[in-house]
Order: structure tokens, then sequence, then C-alpha cells
């Protein structure tokens, strides 16, 4: 299945959303940015669902997050 | 040795939290946050854990929850973080040194006034005592929620209602409160700074900084974060902006055991548990004239017990009552604010400080000693 990754600003926000879409029912991982993809150390959510479903989601939850790295399916 | 200094650090500790600390060194060794591989994500997960118990044990967000080597860094985090340069704060009469030297060393060298708010026995005076004294430059209010030497209980929710309506931060020292009082962010301050190895039977090497998130604190450490790191800005955000290094995975990982021991137990209950302990000893202390127990009436106290026997000083008896195989802790306690409200600068007091490890056996046994040196029976030169 294609996975979207979703840039997050830090490794404890990356696991409280990983956690939050978890008891929705939600699979994510949790995966360090890739180079080609992001400057410095960071972590991403990666998703199988529609990335910008996840945001809003993330959003309503107060869970802060950066962009959207790839919907491309990697 | 029967430990009755668990104010300055619970032991023993729970078997629940010696297995996790074992665990963690035999299995947890990766650092996490710094990278991407199965060991680093392993660790990472044990951390987040633990940051979520301490964040429903103080009911804040689970990202407002900094891991510290102990009170005094959350302290100081908290206290240079908000006071920075300039301006004015208002510390109890209470502080341990880890309040009060920060305050005295930023006043000295960062041009910050502060003033000694007088806790009385009053909870109505204590407050007045704190408002008259914030004046339009005060930042904050330093209070400890109970008083390391005698136990005293300060009006924390008072204090931090006062506080919300000037508009100023409430940093509260916690270390002598966690896990007897229940004291979280729903009390009201805006900083709750604690110990992770004192009633919450974390190990050494454990403290903790829990913030509502309303003030941003400027840092006094800064490094490595596992992110951001292309930056040469610290990173804005909580708790990694306060969680500079490698942080103490196998400490953390036993406080999180400890958090649950809490829980298990119950705060009310261990509270319970060593006020009865207390108040033994207290009833047995107050038969001799020759023995001052620092209690005042009206006042509310923390399971602590200080006290002094005449002519006696108080590391000589603590010293003596060690070589019986009684760890109580003697002198100052690292608290002269609060020895000179108590009149005891130039003696100290002995403190009695019982864990929830400990019985009415061990208190009888440490009676019987106590009595023997009062009564003139036991030579305590020797």
């Amino acid at each position: 299945m294609p996975k979207s990754l979703i840039a997050m600003t830090s490794i404890t926000y990356a696991m409280k959303a990983k956690r939050f879409l978890n008891n929705k029912g939600i699979y994510c991982e949790i995966v360090r940015t890739p180079k080609n993809l992001g400057s410095g150390c960071g972590y991403c959510l990666s998703v199988t669902k529609d990335p910008r479903e996840i945001i809003r989601l993330l959003e309503k939850e107060n869970i802060p997050h950066k962009n959207i790295l790839s919907d491309k399916g990697l | 040795m029967i430990n009755f200094d668990n104010s300055a650090t619970t032991f023993p500790k729970p078997q629940s939290v010696r297995n996790a600390v074992a665990l963690a060194v035999e299995r947890y060794g990766g650092n996490p946050g710094r990278s991407g591989h199965r060991l680093s994500a392993q660790a990472a997960e044990q951390v987040f854990i633990a940051r979520e118990k301490a964040a429903r044990f103080f009911h804040s967000e689970v990202e407002n929850v900094a891991f510290t080597s102990n009170c005094t860094y959350a302290l100081n985090m908290a206290i240079k973080g908000i006071l920075q340069y300039g301006g004015h704060t208002v510390i109890s009469s209470l502080e341990h040194n880890s309040a009060s030297r920060p305050v005295y060393g930023l006043h000295r060298h960062r041009g910050v006034r502060y003033s000694i708010a007088n806790v009385e026995t009053d909870d109505e005076n204590t407050v007045r005592n704190f408002e008259e004294l914030i004046s339009s430059d005060t930042k904050c209010i330093i209070c400890t929620a109970a008083s390391n030497v005698t136990g005293q209980i300060t009006p924390v929710k008072r204090l931090a209602e006062l506080a919300r309506e000037r508009g100023i931060a409430f940093i509260c020292d916690c270390a002598q409160a966690s896990g007897v009082l229940n004291i979280t962010l729903d009390t009201g301050p805006d900083f709750i700074c604690t110990s992770g190895h004192k009633g919450l039977y974390g190990p050494v090497g454990t403290g903790l900084l829990i913030t509502n998130g309303k003030y941003r604190l400027s840092t006094i450490i800064e490094g490595g974060t596992g992110t951001t790191s292309a930056e040469l800005e610290q990173s804005p955000d909580m708790p990694e902006r306060l969680e500079s290094g490698t942080v103490n995975t196998v400490g953390i990982m036993g406080l999180a055991k400890g958090i649950d021991f809490v829980n298990s137990k119950g705060t009310a209950n261990i509270r319970a548990h060593e006020e009865r302990l207390c108040e033994r000893l207290i009833a047995a202390l107050r038969q001799h004239r020759n023995i001052t127990v620092y209690r005042s009436k009206g006042a509310h106290y923390a399971p602590i017990v200080a006290f002094n026997i005449d002519g006696i000083y108080s590391t000589q008896l603590a010293q003596y009552l060690g070589s019986k195989g009684f760890a109580l802790r003697g002198g100052l306690q690292c608290a002269a604010l609060a020895h000179n409200s108590l009149g005891t600068l130039d003696t100290g007091v002995v403190r009695f400080s019982p864990s929830a490890f400990n019985n009415r056996q061990q208190v009888n046994m440490l009676i019987g000693e106590i009595e023997r040196v009062a009564s003139g029976k036991a030579d305590i030169t020797a």
C-alpha cells in the first residue's frame, strides 16, 4: 500500500500523534525524515491513509506538525 | 539500616522500580530520539510511556512533561527561564536552597529583585503576605508546596489564584509534596517542579518539570535534541527544548514504575500511612519536656517531623541515631530561609520523614532510642 510522510516537529509530537492515531484505529509508523526530503534530523509519520485527512485529525487534536513531505507513495 | 530520611530520597524502592532499572540497562540501551534504528526507537517508546504516566499523574499534556536530573534542575530551569534579567519575584520564607539560591544568583548577577513572603500558620495571612509584596514588575511567585524542614503545607491553590489574578507565573516546588499531596496543574501552578526519586519512588537522578504551557521558558542549557539539528537555535518545542542531551532512560523507566506504585497505593493512602507514623512519633516526643517538636497549631503538614532535644546539636543526635541503625537527617536540610523562620539556624533540626515502606514497629524502635537520649540514659558522645 502506498505510504505518505508527514513531517513532525519533534519525536514527542510524533509519538503523541502515533498514539492518538493508533487509538483511532489508524495505522502509522514513525520514521526518520529521509535525507532527500528534509534537512537535519527529524521524524515523520508514515501513513497509508490520505495525509490531508490525517493532518485534519492532528490539527483538531492540537498536535503540531510540519508539512506533507511525500504523498506520491514511497 | 532503617531509613527515616525519605525526604532526601525514598529508600528502599519498590521491586517494580528495581526491575525496570535492570530491564532498562539490559534491553533499552539505544539513545532515545536520536536515531532511526530499532534500539533508539524502543528506548524512545519507553521514555514516551513514562512521559504519558507523568502527564496523567500531574494532569498535563504529554509534551509539557520535561524530565530533569532532580527537582533542583527543574526549579533552576523554571526560575531562570521566567526571570532572566531584571524584574522582581516573591518567594516564600520556607524555600529550599534550590529555589532561594537561583533567585539570589539572579539578584546578584542579573538585577532581579526579590522579596520574601512570610508563611504563617493562617493561610489567609500567608496569601496576604504574598499579595502585599507583588509589584508592577513582579514576574512570578515561587513557593514550595510543603517545607522540606517541617513539612508545613502552603496554600498552593490560593497562591495560584493570586498569581493568575495578577497575571504572573507561579512556580511551585513539589519535591516534598508529590506522592503524598494531590497537587496537579489543576491545583493552579504554572510550573510544578518535583523530584522523581522522593515521593514518586523513582531512582535518584530523576526529576520533573511540568507546565501548563502558558509561559515559554528561556533555556539555561542548550544542545542536541534530536530534532531541527540544522538550526543553531534551540528547538522551540516542548519537551525537547528543555531536554538537551541524552536523557536518563534508566532512571525514567524506573520513575514510570514509581508513579505506577504511587497510583496503585493511592496518594491519600500513602499520606495517611505516613501521617500515622508521624503522629506516633510526635505523641512520644511530646512526653518529654526537653524535646521540641516544630509543629504549630492551625498549620497543616506533610508527613515530616522536625524536632530537637535541648542542648544537643541536631547533627550530633542524627549521627548517634545513625550509629543505632536509624537514618534521619540533622542540620539545615539545605533550607536556610526555613530555618531562619523557625529560629533554628544555629541548631538545625533532626528531620524524620517516613515512606510507604516504614512501619509502626520501626518507629517504636526509633522512639526507644530517642527516649534514651532525652532521659540522659545514652551517652551520645561515645
